[in-house]
């Protein structure tokens, strides 16, 4: 892609992200989301394949469905209401509207089935993009407007897709529908304390990020999109099984890592709330998601796959992708558990 | 009678879309389009959007569609055999139209559906009454308003239409 293009297109997308999340006018917000949106279409389609064209319609039809809900709940509001305010929602409809219209663009079950779909169809920089930056937008909207989301629905829709994004994850072996449907499942843990602590959901958010980015450009050092050659890792850049391991266990939520953190704080806050069944189930489902990072860790960094002898040779090639950047979301998704009384700085 | 007007208006609009959904063929379904496109401005019509009506018919039908009925003419084929025939595409139609006709009746027996059927706030960007110095068309103050204090607005729409142009050259080059 043209160099001025991609800028342009990026700019793009960043000014819609960051006009949804600083307006409080609804039809900012609303064109916001389509910049965005549109902006992203030749994003996804970098490399020109069938498969990444149908990536990108799927993408582009249920954003335009979702974006076109969204403008559906916020007409009825202003009806009902007269004003175009964000946080001054009273609507039970409009507010049901909405939500729905953003957990679609979030991708939260039962609207979850574009994200594997979508996330496997393109290339890896994309889905980094897709799966991080393209969150921050609907979630920053169900932060303005936590006070009047039905709670019932929301919190149905959230275990939903904990389990949808635990179940869906099993018996992957691309990695990047594996990244999507733990990112189902993490969206889950995100909107499921919305309600009762928006902060929380931003500390979840902060860490999801940081996990899937780190997780991200692990793969793209050896561009790898399957098991099969993330098994093949330990011959070209030994360490990086280790850190995969670490990191999957983080997001897993596994005590002594960071990744456990925000599920820790999540589950306190819901018992807190006297919502006793919830984070149970939630936990365990959670254990889906942890037994198909475990799988993917184990098939990495454990077991010496079987490999041809000419594979074996790839660690004479010297790696040409630098990322700078890697060792610091490491440390910071993996290690940053004893700064939890830092949290203390959110409220 | 305005409510009449557009009651019947809304029947059409939505066949427009019945048979644009039900026909598989981009051009007719082109021309269910432009059916519920221009019955859809001659309902804002009713409602006192005389201006912006008519900026929707012009713009919408007379350029938009000129354009999208010219690209699918020379792209795509005209009668696509996705569905399995012409009888089940008739049959779609006809379902629809079914549909549409069994949720008028219940609107139409059911009181209750006030916002439907009632059409609350008919004719209501006619005026503007400011006080002292008599009535304006409230359309004309939205249009006047978008230019002077809403100029971000405007700013970032345009800026949206030409990253629409940019995104649509990218997407369709090829490489």
């Amino acid at each position: 892609m043209n160099p001025l293009i991609l800028g342009i297109i990026l700019l793009t997308i960043m000014a819609g992200t960051l006009i949804v999340m600083i307006s409080s006018h609804w039809l900012f917000i609303w064109i916001g989301f389509e910049m965005n949106m549109l902006a992203t279409i030749p994003i996804l389609m970098k490399n020109f394949s069938p498969r990444s064209i149908e990536a990108s319609t799927k993408y582009f039809l249920t954003q335009a469905t979702a974006s076109m809900l969204l403008m559906l709940g916020v007409i009825i509001n202003l009806l009902y209401s007269g004003q175009w305010t964000t946080t001054k929602m009273f609507n039970q409809t409009s507010s049901i509207i909405i939500t729905t219209a953003l957990t679609m663009k979030l991708g939260l079950a039962p609207f979850h089935f574009w994200v594997p779909e979508v996330t496997q169809g393109i290339p890896l920089m994309s889905g980094l993009i897709l799966l991080t930056w393209q969150k921050l937008a609907p979630l920053s909207v169900l932060y303005q407007i936590a006070p009047s989301i039905n709670l019932n629905m929301l919190l149905t829709m959230s275990l939903l897709s904990i389990m949808v994004g635990g179940w869906g994850g099993l018996n992957q072996t691309q990695l990047r529908k594996i990244m999507a449907y733990s990112s189902i499942g993490h969206m889950g843990w995100m909107t499921a304390i919305m309600v009762y602590n928006p902060t929380m959901a931003m500390l979840y958010l902060l860490m999801y990020l940081t996990m899937t980015l780190t997780m991200f450009m692990l793969f793209m050092i050896n561009s790898t999109t399957t098991l099969l050659s993330l098994s093949h890792t330990w011959n070209k850049t030994p360490i990086i099984t280790m850190i995969v391991l670490t990191v999957m266990m983080s997001m897993g939520g596994l005590p002594p890592l960071s990744g456990f953190m925000p599920k820790w704080m999540i589950i306190q806050e819901l018992t807190k709330n006297d919502n006793i069944i919830l984070p149970t189930l939630m936990a365990m489902m959670a254990l889906l998601n942890l037994y198909f990072y475990m799988r993917l860790a184990y098939s990495t960094a454990l077991t010496m796959f079987p490999s041809s002898n000419n594979m074996k040779m790839k660690w004479q090639f010297e790696g040409t992708k630098r990322m700078t950047s890697l060792p610091i979301m490491i440390v910071l998704s993996t290690m940053i558990l004893p700064l939890t009384p830092m949290l203390s700085v959110l409220y | 009678m305005m409510t009449y007007a557009v009651f019947i208006l809304s029947i059409i609009f939505v066949i427009g879309f019945v048979s644009f959904s039900s026909k598989p063929s981009p051009i007719y379904g082109g021309l269910g389009l432009i059916v519920s496109g221009g019955v859809g401005c001659m309902i804002v019509l009713n409602f006192g959007g005389s201006f912006l009506g008519l900026m929707v018919f012009l713009i919408y039908l007379g350029g938009m569609m000129v354009v999208f009925g010219y690209t699918t003419a020379m792209a795509t084929e005209q009668y696509p055999e996705v569905w399995v025939s012409n009888k089940t595409v008739l049959g779609a139609f006809i379902f629809g139209l079914v549909v549409e006709i069994s949720m008028v009746v219940c609107v139409l027996e059911g009181e209750e559906v006030d916002f439907i059927f009632k059409f609350n706030g008919l004719g209501d960007w006619v005026i503007y009454d400011t006080g002292d110095s008599g009535f304006f068309s409230e359309e004309a103050m939205g249009i006047a308003a978008l230019y002077s204090y809403g100029t971000w607005l405007v700013i970032i729409t345009g800026w949206s239409l030409f990253i629409g142009v940019v995104v649509i050259m990218e997407v369709t080059r090829g490489n």
